[in-house]
């Protein structure tokens, strides 16, 4: 095949991806499997008015969907979807996941502040403990990779993980990083900047039209990303037999964002409180024990 | 792929998700104005008007938070060069870094012990 036909067959996959993606989160809200539910609740927001809050800060209100989509496209790009097919391979790959998706935490913070109304900023506020408590497992168990690895190349990851891969070389660290990947995509266990019960809907509750559709889109296609880059950095990326290698990334991908929304489904929302200090008391413990421990198996 | 021309292209995809935007926007607006009605742009507070603006809400313990992700990030960036190079060095890489983490970690011991990781 040519990179040419690979990659656009990438793009359709990635596509296809973030659409099921959003009838998965459809499902995990109602518990029904809608395909055409997409496609609605699209045309709805585009078709509805959009309202702009009393005394927003208007700076903020444009530039906060645009940052929270942006860097999202940006994580995506770098991922490795096949051995040939990267479009992006920066020298900082496991650097540039971490350093992007920090942004998503200040892009809802920004919506949150932007609205000027009570419930969008608590939960700003709340996204950003939340990001900023959970951006610190991120990195070690990123940092426990790259130590294996020996360089911060994503190919360079994948390609580590021939013959055994990383989620059983350093269970903890993958455990960790799936965790903190589902705070960080703030979905139903984790939702509380967006906490449909106590927030009203807390930093989309003042949100509408074409706003709030890039903010649904962006936090699909964040889910999307972020399921890669489990699949690229502890399940083995493009490794597979038969089929070519990106339709693997694309299948192990699903299989993630999936099991993101099980969880979501079948998981009472957690407490802020509890949130903050399982995540500073177990976590960052536990996230040096990973990195100890993977540090003493490579030198044995 | 030079770096250059790397950061080139993500800078370019994001000036077009930009203008993808942009374009979103104005389809948005050709297909109709807002009206204008009263009470429409209040922001949705249980029905309430608030007294003030809601810049204010925010308490006092996001400092020690802060503080802590002050201490524990400076050391991240720390902690990339050497993963980099960890194998090559080998059991004196572990051990610096080892002592460093100690001293980090007893920063956080000091925290939880002050109650810092308590939210009221």
């Amino acid at each position: 095949m040519t990179p040419f036909l690979t990659g656009f067959i990438i793009i359709l996959l990635f596509l296809s991806g973030v659409y099921v993606a959003a009838v998965m989160e459809r499902w995990s809200v109602t518990g029904h499997v809608n395909w055409g539910g997409p496609v609605r609740s699209f045309l709805l927001l585009f078709a509805r008015e959009e309202i702009k809050t009393r005394k927003h800060d208007k700076v903020f209100f444009e530039t906060a969907p645009v940052l929270f989509i942006g860097v999202i496209l940006l994580t995506i790009s770098i991922l490795p979807f096949g051995r040939g097919s990267v479009v992006i391979d920066l020298g900082t790959g496991a650097l540039f996941i971490n350093a992007a998706l920090v942004y998503v935490m200040v892009a809802l913070l920004m919506a949150g502040w932007a609205i000027n109304g009570v419930y969008a900023m608590v939960g700003g506020w709340r996204a950003l403990a939340q990001l900023i408590a959970y951006s610190m497992p991120v990195v070690m168990a990123l940092t426990a990779t790259v130590m294996r690895a020996e360089s911060m190349f994503l190919t360079d990851i994948v390609e580590s993980q021939q013959g055994l891969w990383n989620i059983l070389y350093q269970p903890v660290g993958f455990i960790l990083f799936y965790i903190s990947a589902l705070a960080i995509t703030f979905l139903p266990p984790f939702d509380l900047p967006t906490a449909r019960g106590e927030l009203a809907g807390g930093v989309w509750a003042d949100l509408t039209g074409a706003r709030k559709l890039l903010f649904r889109l962006g936090r699909l296609t964040l889910v999307f990303t972020v399921s890669a880059a489990v699949v690229v950095l502890y399940l083995g990326g493009w490794m597979g037999p038969w089929l070519p290698d990106f339709v693997w990334t694309f299948l192990k991908t699903l299989l993630v964002a999936a099991s993101f929304f099980a969880i979501g489904r079948f998981m009472p929302r957690i407490r802020h409180d509890h949130l903050l200090e399982y995540n500073w008391k177990y976590g960052v413990p536990l996230a040096l024990y990973n990195i100890f421990q993977v540090g003493v198996v490579l030198l044995l | 792929m030079a770096p250059l021309t790397q950061y080139l292209i993500l800078l370019g995809m994001l000036v077009a998700t930009a203008g993808l935007v942009w374009m979103l926007y104005l389809i948005k607006q050709s297909l109709g104005q807002t009206l204008d009605e009263p009470g429409k742009n209040i922001p949705a507070e249980s029905g309430n008007l608030a007294p003030k603006p809601a810049w204010l809400r925010y308490h006092v313990h996001y400092y020690g938070y802060a503080l802590l992700f002050l201490a524990f990030d400076m050391e991240m960036a720390y902690m990339y060069p050497w993963a980099v190079v960890y194998k090559e060095v080998g059991l004196v890489a572990l051990l610096d870094m080892g002592v460093f983490l100690m001293i980090l970690f007893l920063g956080l011991i000091y925290t939880w012990t002050q109650l810092g990781l308590k939210r009221q």
